[in-house]
């Protein structure tokens, strides 16, 4: 699981478990330690947009062209795949960005070969990456399925809150006179749950602008923002979105997709929300 | 003396490293022989006993919903289904997914590719289900974001739907914890089931 989160996430959590070793905590009270613990936790883990709001300095934006190698994605009726199309727009879009933005621009991939979607996620934390752009092209079982959308980390509130309880409720009465969560899988994840928490307006503010681009250059039907459990949004520690250009699945929009001047207009639409957002005041 | 002692050390060491070697071996032989399939116990270990074997199927049924797709909307879209009743709610959750494999009786579509097999479904006290998929499940179809969601949300929800007992489910494949199905929706926590993606 550490993997994914890349270098930048393990040194603060070094940093973390040697102040947590020497914390001493009274019987008496364990459950109030307990929840200053995850408060002092999640202040180290926070990201520095969430802690300070003044130096959310973007440097580098990782592209994700989804796929590759082995793992086709999604098929279109006329042979084209998934794959080929996210990475011809993603080499245009970083094209884009580096000709007209001063960022650094990391690709997840650059040629048709397998990355698991670890170290796609480790590429971007390791990079620092200040914004994450994974790029899709979606694939329905309904032939008739089409448009564009964006989406954007659901994190499942339910979920978390059942989990930080079953833990409080589990180590609560066990608890021993230090803490040792390096090997608490348990509280890693409340913890890394809680520091995307962060990101997640962000992330919807992104896709919105994105959205909204995708929709007046591209013509298809807009099928808007959406919420999903996704592994690579999951693992990426700064603002995160998916974007679906069209439907591969779908005869009409799969021949759209596999034409350069379609793939250029998905390129300059996603950059033009880029823009946008980077524009906005904080 | 010295040396008597000497020849009692040595013998001492002797005999600590013969027990060692013992160990050694006697973990070897545990190794070797125990742990099979670990993966899978881990969540059938748990403390519910497996159902007895009944020999004759019982007659009675039970009413299913099963959540299906239509060619008409990206929403997904209930079927009622007759199942064999009992003997537990896992039987009765395996037959409702061999049912939403095999597709719908008025022309929705499985979001399931057909020669999907429902190997087990596992019914832990907390409310987990854990579902295991044979292989052709990743195997016999290419995801796109939408389809993928709709596999796992249309089993999501049929459990949740037809079983109290079942508060969220973790999807295993030939019983392993696998990352996707198709490279987008993540296997790795437990989904809670979402209504919101189902037709009114």
């Amino acid at each position: 699981m550490s993997n994914a989160f890349g270098r930048g996430f393990d040194s603060r959590r070094l940093h973390h478990d040697r102040k947590v070793k020497n914390l001493r905590i009274p019987r008496t009270a364990r459950i109030a330690a307990r929840a200053a613990l995850l408060a002092a936790a999640v202040c180290l883990l926070s990201p520095p947009a969430a802690r300070a709001g003044q130096d959310r300095r973007i440097q580098t934006v990782v592209i994700d062209p989804g796929h590759g190698g082995t793992e086709t994605g999604a098929k279109g009726r006329f042979g084209n795949l998934e794959k080929d199309i996210t990475m011809a727009v993603g080499l245009k879009l970083k094209a884009l960005i580096e000709r007209n933005m001063g960022f650094e621009v990391v690709l997840t991939r650059d040629r048709d070969v397998d990355v698991s979607l670890e170290n796609r996620s480790a590429i971007a934390n390791n990079h620092k990456a200040g914004l994450f752009i994974s790029i899709h092209a979606n694939g329905a079982v309904q032939k008739k399925a089409a448009g564009s959308e964006t989406f954007f980390l659901s994190l499942n509130a339910t979920d978390e809150e059942t989990r930080r309880l079953a833990y409080l409720e589990n180590n609560g009465t066990d608890l021993q006179n230090h803490i040792d969560p390096s090997t608490d899988d348990d509280l890693m994840m409340i913890l890394w749950d809680m520091a995307q928490n962060a990101y997640v307006k962000e992330s919807s503010r992104l896709a919105e602008l994105v959205q909204i681009e995708l929709d007046a250059m591209l013509g298809l039907r807009n099928r808007g923002i959406k919420q999903a459990p996704f592994k690579i949004l999951r693992g990426v520690a700064c603002p995160a979105i998916l974007v679906e250009a069209a439907f591969i699945s779908n005869p009409d929009e799969e021949q759209k997709l596999a034409s350069e001047d379609y793939q250029s207009k998905v390129a300059e639409a996603i950059y033009r929300g880029l823009a946008r957002f980077l524009r906005l005041p904080e | 003396m010295a040396a008597k002692k000497r020849k009692g050390a040595i013998s001492t060491q002797a005999l600590v490293l013969g027990g060692l070697a013992l160990v050694l071996i006697v973990l070897a032989v545990v190794f070797f022989t125990g742990g099979g399939g670990e993966k899978v116990k881990r969540f059938v270990d748990a403390n519910i006993p497996k159902p007895p074997e009944t020999a004759a199927a019982p007659a009675a049924t039970k009413a299913v919903t099963l959540f299906f797709i239509s060619d008409d909307d990206d929403s997904l879209h209930k079927e009622s289904r007759e199942i064999a009743a009992g003997p537990t709610d896992a039987d009765e959750a395996e037959r409702a997914l061999a049912e939403l494999v095999k597709g719908s009786e008025k022309g929705l579509l499985s979001p399931l590719p057909p020669q999907t097999k429902v190997r087990q479904v596992f019914i832990a006290k907390d409310g987990l289900a854990t579902v295991d998929f044979s292989r052709d499940i990743v195997d016999k179809f290419s995801y796109g974001s939408s389809s993928e969601l709709a596999a796992v949300y249309a089993v999501v929800d049929t459990l949740a739907f037809n079983f109290k007992a079942v508060k969220k489910v973790v999807i295993l494949v030939e019983g392993s914890e696998r990352d996707t199905l198709g490279g987008h929706v993540d296997l790795s926590r437990a989904f809670f089931p979402d209504y919101s993606l189902v037709a009114r």
